[in-house]
């Protein structure tokens, strides 16, 4: 089998989950797509087929392989994860842990063929003994300060496990960089969206980006043919903080580690919305994924990291006139 | 990227009505106006030339040459994020270190494997990585080398503030086998220093003694990447901090592996980190070859530690000739 006839997509309504559904309906070469989400996105209103399922409902491993039989479904996309960190830390590891393994029974249950899991580079954890490029087999060693990178360390663990009893599915786990671009927003966008961004003193690691197309042309890909296998979505380059701020004409704020924790700390603890501050590790430390596997399998990229990050610049006008 | 017209970079994909109020004043105008003629475009385009959608066309190109632009912009840093920029800022400092400060001599040159990546190999000392800094310039200066080689650095190093962007752009790079590899690979030229923490960490009275070289990690390193190793000595560094001893308890509250004790350093605060003036000797010598040897005698482990002893004993020969052709410390 190479082309899917159903793809079913697990939250529709993040930026994969959407414009997965869109460039898949959009091709015309018979692929079908099925939503799955708490609600149906605006912008897909009436196109495509939804299914209302709550993942972190104990019955959903029924319902979903209830689901997946009648519509014949194919091929799996697994994108249901939180886009930014929460505060909710119990209801993040019902919705992202055992909603994955409710779907994984679901997937064992209707004999799914192929599964694709969204995952990121995140999850290798920002550390000073990291390898300047990570390769797909390198531990994931997480942040042991932030719920939502360790759930989806749990996630991929359950992921693994689920394929090696099943020999006959495909599966394959996409790490995907920081995404950047002109319509992609999370709050690591939102970080460096600010005219004044806030940094380490003394630290200006080198980081990597993949350009919103580049990551889901990867996705597309993986649906459509097999790929069955791990691997890095990144874009070739890195680039260190200091050059991205000079590029997008943007001050930074440079602030004593134990400080910048502090006040960030307090501004999590106040459920604001903003990342906990072990968020800011990922801009102390090296966690510069290897792409080269990925770029073999799914083609080179079309942005590296400083066009990716000149797109996303560029679009949010966010550049000073010179 | 300043010299792209304002409007090339204008409206990307999002509604036109989206964000105008966040426009600095003296743009609005402009922007109002280039957005009204886009309407006007889009609406006369669309009813003459029926079918054809001028305005993604224009989309298309516009985006096609914007990244073209991008592609030719130099990049400043490479993958490792040595900075040849900060480099050129960088040369009269080291130039004056290694003409001036420590007057070193570079011995064997001849010796260098020419047209190949190679790991050079050099006896550590001290918690700073001047060695390093200097094999690498010592290395460049000859003209031996057609590229600047990198050196590798401790992890605690790159953990402490400063510490890391400035090593990292000056050619540091994380010591790991991984990076070795790769970079050896990618025909970049490394100085590993395989003694590790233990060459770091020697006190004044244990100088010029090659410690252990490891578990033999830098001998597998070179088999894997077919790149010859090196022997290198560098005789004059391990005077610079003369360390009398080593205080470990309060040393693990800051996070280093041990606080080093010397006639300056906590006496006179930062400016006992001051190196001293001594005079260097920097000697190369014969390579070892070892792309001759299988790539699975990496897994061969007296091979190995064959290997490993032979180079850590060529080190130190080479370490010993420097001593005796020296006068005095300070030469």
């Amino acid at each position: 089998m190479s082309a899917p006839g159903t793809v079913a997509i697990t939250g529709l309504r993040s930026f994969v989950g959407q414009r997965l559904a869109e460039r898949l309906t959009a091709r015309g070469r018979g692929v079908r797509v099925l939503g799955i989400d708490l609600r149906r996105p605006y912008r897909l209103e009436r196109r495509i087929p939804f299914e209302r399922v709550d993942l972190t409902d104990p019955a959903a491993n029924a319902r979903l392989a209830e689901i997946f039989e009648r519509e014949r479904v194919e091929a799996v996309v697994h994108a249901a994860f939180r886009r930014d960190p929460s505060p909710d830390v119990e209801g993040d590891h019902e919705l992202e842990t055992i909603g994955t393994l409710h779907l994984l029974h679901a997937c064992t249950a209707a004999k799914v063929p192929r599964l694709v899991v969204a995952s990121s580079t995140m999850l290798y954890g920002p550390r000073p003994d990291n390898p300047n490029f990570l390769g797909e087999a390198h531990p994931l060693r997480g942040h042991p300060d932030a719920h939502c990178v360790r759930n989806r360390v749990e996630v991929e663990a359950l992921v693994r496990e689920w394929g090696r009893r099943r020999p006959d599915a495909e599966v394959t786990v996409l790490r995907h960089a920081w995404i950047m671009g002109p319509s992609y927003w999370d709050h690591v966008v939102r970080h460096f969206e600010s005219p004044l961004v806030s940094t380490l003193l003394g630290y200006d690691p080198l980081l990597q980006f993949v350009h919103e197309e580049d990551c889901l042309d990867a996705f597309e890909q993986a649906v459509l043919d097999r790929h069955p296998g791990v691997y890095n979505v990144v874009a070739p380059g890195a680039l260190p903080l200091s050059t991205l701020l000079r590029l997008a004409g943007k001050r930074n704020l440079p602030l004593p580690a134990g400080l910048l924790y502090r006040i960030r700390d307090l501004a999590s603890r106040a459920q604001t919305g903003d990342p906990p501050a072990g968020f800011y590790d990922y801009l102390r430390y090296l966690w510069v994924a290897d792409g080269e596997r990925g770029w073999n399998a799914f083609g080179e990229p079309a942005y590296t990291t400083r066009e990716a990050w000149i797109a996303f610049v560029s679009a949010r006008r966010m550049r000073r006139y010179r | 990227m300043s010299d792209l017209p304002p409007d090339l970079d204008a409206g990307d994909a999002q509604p036109a009505d989206a964000g105008r109020g966040e426009r600095p004043e003296e743009t609005g105008a402009l922007h109002e106006a280039l957005d009204g003629l886009r309407d006007e475009l889009r609406s006369r385009f669309s009813t003459a030339a029926a079918g054809f959608d001028w305005m993604s066309f224009y989309d298309s190109l516009r985006r096609r040459f914007a990244s073209a632009g991008m592609r030719s912009l130099p990049a400043e840093v490479d993958d490792f994020g040595m900075d040849a920029g900060a480099l050129e800022r960088a040369r009269p400092w080291l130039d004056a270190l290694y003409t001036r400060w420590w007057r070193v001599e570079l011995a064997g040159v001849e010796h260098v494997p020419r047209g190949r990546p190679s790991l050079f190999v050099a006896n550590h000392s001290g918690l700073l990585p001047w060695d390093g800094l200097m094999i690498c310039h010592a290395l460049a200066r000859s003209g031996s080398l057609a590229e600047r080689p990198r050196f590798l650095v401790a992890d605690w190093l790159l953990t402490l503030p400063f510490a890391q962007p400035i090593l990292t752009r000056l050619g540091g790079v994380r010591a790991c086998r991984e990076n070795a590899e790769r970079l050896l690979r990618g025909g970049h030229s490394v100085v590993a220093f395989p003694e590790g923490a233990k060459g770091a960490a020697k006190v004044f009275r244990q100088r010029y003694r090659v410690q252990r070289f490891g578990r033999g990690g830098v001998v597998r390193t070179a088999i894997a990447a077919r790149a010859p190793l090196v022997p290198v000595a560098v005789v004059g560094a391990e005077e610079v901090h003369p360390v009398l001893f080593k205080v470990e308890t309060a040393a693990r509250a800051v996070g280093l592996p041990f606080v080093p004790v010397t006639p300056t350093f906590p006496a006179l605060g930062p400016f006992g980190l001051v190196p001293l003036p001594s005079k260097w000797w920097i000697g190369i010598g014969e390579p070892i070859a070892t792309h001759e040897l299988e790539v699975d005698a990496a897994d061969d482990e007296i091979l190995v530690w064959r290997l490993t002893e032979q180079l850590r004993a060529a080190v130190q020969t080479l370490v010993d000739a420097g001593l005796r052709q020296r006068p005095s410390i300070w030469g």
